[in-house]
């Protein structure tokens, strides 16, 4: 056990750390569902950040500390199918990555170079020409699309599809992670400065301990979505999945309610990562999905160690 | 990052579960009805012995005071192990984690001589003298006093829910020598000294788990004093830092809802609800379990624990409440004549936030010390 970062690690994350940088404002007359992330997604091809998993110094755990820190901004790229699920499924295929999960609107369809296509248990991958796909109006905080076509489908192996769904989890987990973090900070800075009966609103005990057990969830997701990143076994995977997809419901409830109406507001921008995790919170079949592997590879050990 | 355990870690492990399968008796399950109970504490002196003898009881503990200077890892394994195992060390893990720490880095020469030899051998239960029917949370508000009357201190007060006090041999009790958070000493206590009345509480939480004290013109020698007058406050700290992470209960409640899965498997009553409702506990413990893993590391680096410590601490309430409302759930038995060690478990459970310092104590740490956010006005 040895949670501090190794040299390599450290300075990979301090490089992402100064990309984020770049890209942490939101831009004042913004008042949109989603801020795209075309400028950040092009720093990240050009510096080759989307093959870090493939570097033995780096590996998945490193590309789930990037994904966990670049999801903590406002806007929106696919980084986190491109960073820990394309490596495990072939990383010669051409991204930008979307998951298809059964014919609903998925996250980057439109446009997307590689379709990850779920249906029922089985997964396939399919690679849509120009005209396949549209855009969806969304509240969601991601650019949303649908198919429209009906591009080949190549089904994954039985062995292939546990592979690609245990790295969707980890990819989701660890997305999540950065998501919370960054609205749990939004509402701490909130609260802190909010004035109702003469104090911040962050002076009352009723939010102080909804936020300190929001920090708690945010904490645990964090850690779950690392190991599993680090391990890749399934049962990691799905329990990640499941804690990030669980606690989600009450960060977004409990956070939104600390903004009061003017989290309902698009200026005030909490909605672009509540919205993104209420979008995460569906995929790869949700929270029962995710259980229901829980138990299938979670309980196995007579002895949990 | 790595988050397995190396080769050392994982024989020291084996090691440890190998003594506890040849040293615990075969109705042990049964007996392991809560650490303060008469059973487990008469056990607890002949295993505590035992261990002490096969290097296993203070490991961490400098070689001069009879350890090997091993690593908090050493101590959090075999922590884990024993919480796992329910507490076969009964009280004495005080005088491991923190007890005997804290008068070696405190205590008078005299002091250190008397009581540390006896704690290293697994001889000899402490009790801890902290809270009062007027000073729970608030601990500075508490009333019991110690008044030098010549060259003798007089105690006089009440402590409340305190653990152990019915065989222990020594309290490390906290009483005031003047007003004031800076007026409160630390006296080390033999039970046997006369005036001290100990009355056991009975609670839903087992035998001998808490207890009234009073003190009744109680006659200390100045020597009993650990460190100078007044300075409980900053030597207590000082000695829950060593405590931070607390007791890894996240190891009893993950074994218990790995046996209620089982039973429940074979039973074929783990359906689609209870799956979630498992799924949500697991994850809760390993969340404290790397949360608490993240703490050690740390202490092994050198660094003092901070709010994070906090972090853990709540999210180890959360995965007992978890594993406790399950088990009620689903094998509601436990509680009425079913698995001994689903029962115990469940006891220590249930005040897993209250115990060491109320889980809202945790929240506010969090909010002002992690979160920065403005403090409540007082």
């Amino acid at each position: 056990m040895q949670f501090t970062l190794t040299d390599d690690q450290a300075a990979l994350t301090g490089a992402i750390d100064r990309i984020a940088e770049g890209f942490d404002s939101i831009p004042t007359e913004f008042d949109g569902f989603h801020l795209p992330g075309e400028a950040l997604e092009q720093e990240l091809e050009a510096g080759g950040y989307f093959d870090i998993s493939t570097v033995p110094e780096m590996g998945p755990i490193c590309a789930a500390l990037a994904v966990e820190r670049l999801a903590r901004l406002p806007c929106t790229a696919e980084i986190a199918l491109s960073m820990l699920v394309r490596p495990q499924v072939g990383d010669d295929l051409p991204r930008p990555f979307a998951l298809l999960e059964n014919g609903r609107p998925g996250r980057f369809v439109a446009g997307a170079g590689t379709l990850l296509v779920l249906d029922g248990d089985g997964i396939g991958i399919a690679h849509p020409a120009a005209g396949d796909t549209e855009t969806v109006e969304s509240l969601y905080a991601y650019p949303m699309g649908r198919l429209t076509g009906a591009p080949d489908v190549r089904p994954l192996s039985a062995e292939e599809t546990a592979k690609a769904r245990n790295w969707l989890r980890v990819a989701c987990a660890a997305e999540m992670a950065g998501l919370m973090q960054a609205a749990l900070d939004a509402t701490v800075e909130h609260t802190s400065v909010r004035k109702q009966f003469g104090r911040p609103l962050g002076t009352f005990q009723a939010l102080r301990h909804r936020m300190a057990e929001c920090a708690v969830l945010v904490a645990g997701v964090r850690r779950l979505a690392l190991q599993a990143a680090w391990s890749g076994d399934a049962g990691d995977a799905a329990l990640a999945a499941f804690h990030a997809q669980d606690s989600a419901s009450k960060i977004t409830y409990d956070l939104h309610q600390m903004f009061g109406a003017m989290g309902m507001t698009l200026e005030m921008s909490l909605h672009l990562w509540t919205y993104r995790m209420k979008a995460l919170s569906s995929e790869l079949g949700g929270l029962g999905a995710q259980a229901a592997s829980v138990a299938n590879d979670c309980f196995t050990a007579d002895n949990p160690y | 990052m790595e988050f397995d355990w190396n080769d050392e870690q994982r024989t020291f492990r084996a090691t440890v579960r190998a003594f506890l399968n040849d040293n615990l008796p075969p109705d042990w399950e049964a007996l392991a009805h809560g650490p303060g109970s008469s059973a487990q504490s008469h056990f607890s002196k002949q295993f505590c012995a035992a261990l002490a003898k096969a290097g296993l009881l203070v490991p961490h503990w400098p070689a001069e005071w009879g350890g090997r200077d091993a690593d908090p890892w050493t101590s959090f394994i075999l922590a884990e192990e024993m919480w796992a195992a329910g507490e076969p060390r009964g009280g004495q893990y005080m005088n491991v984690n923190w007890i005997g720490p804290t008068l070696m880095r405190f205590g008078s020469l005299e002091q250190r001589q008397r009581y540390i030899g006896p704690m290293a051998r697994g001889e000899t239960l402490w009790c801890q003298g902290f809270s009062e029917p007027e000073a729970g949370s608030d601990l500075a508000a508490l009333r019991t006093r110690a008044e030098l009357v010549d060259d003798k201190y007089r105690v006089n007060g009440q402590k409340i829910w305190t653990s152990y006090a019915g065989l222990a041999d020594t309290c490390f009790l906290l009483a005031r020598t003047s007003e004031g958070k800076g007026g409160i000493s630390i006296f080390l206590l033999p039970m046997d000294t006369p005036g001290i009345t100990v009355r056991q509480i009975p609670s839903i939480i087992g035998e001998g788990d808490i207890h009234e004290v009073f003190f009744d013109d109680v006659e200390v020698p100045a020597t009993a004093m650990l460190g100078g007058e007044g300075e409980a406050w900053s030597i207590v700290r000082e000695a829950l830092a060593l405590e931070r992470v607390g007791i890894p209960r996240f190891a009893l409640a993950t074994k218990m809802l790995h046996r209620a899965v089982d039973t429940l498997r074979k039973e074929s009553r783990f359906h689609h609800s209870a799956q979630v409702q498992a799924a949500r506990a697991k994850a809760a413990c390993e969340a404290a379990r790397l949360g608490s893993y993240s703490i050690i590391d740390a202490r092994c680096n050198g660094q003092i624990p901070g709010p994070e410590a906090s972090l853990v601490r709540f999210g180890t309430v959360n995965a007992e409440r978890l594993v406790s409302d399950f088990v009620v759930e689903h094998l509601p038995e436990a509680l009425s004549g079913g698995d001994p060690v689903m029962l115990a478990h469940h006891q220590r459970a249930i005040v897993a936030g209250i115990a060491s310092g109320a889980a809202e104590i945790q929240l506010n740490l969090i909010a002002t010390e992690l979160l920065q956010l403005p403090r409540e006005p007082r």
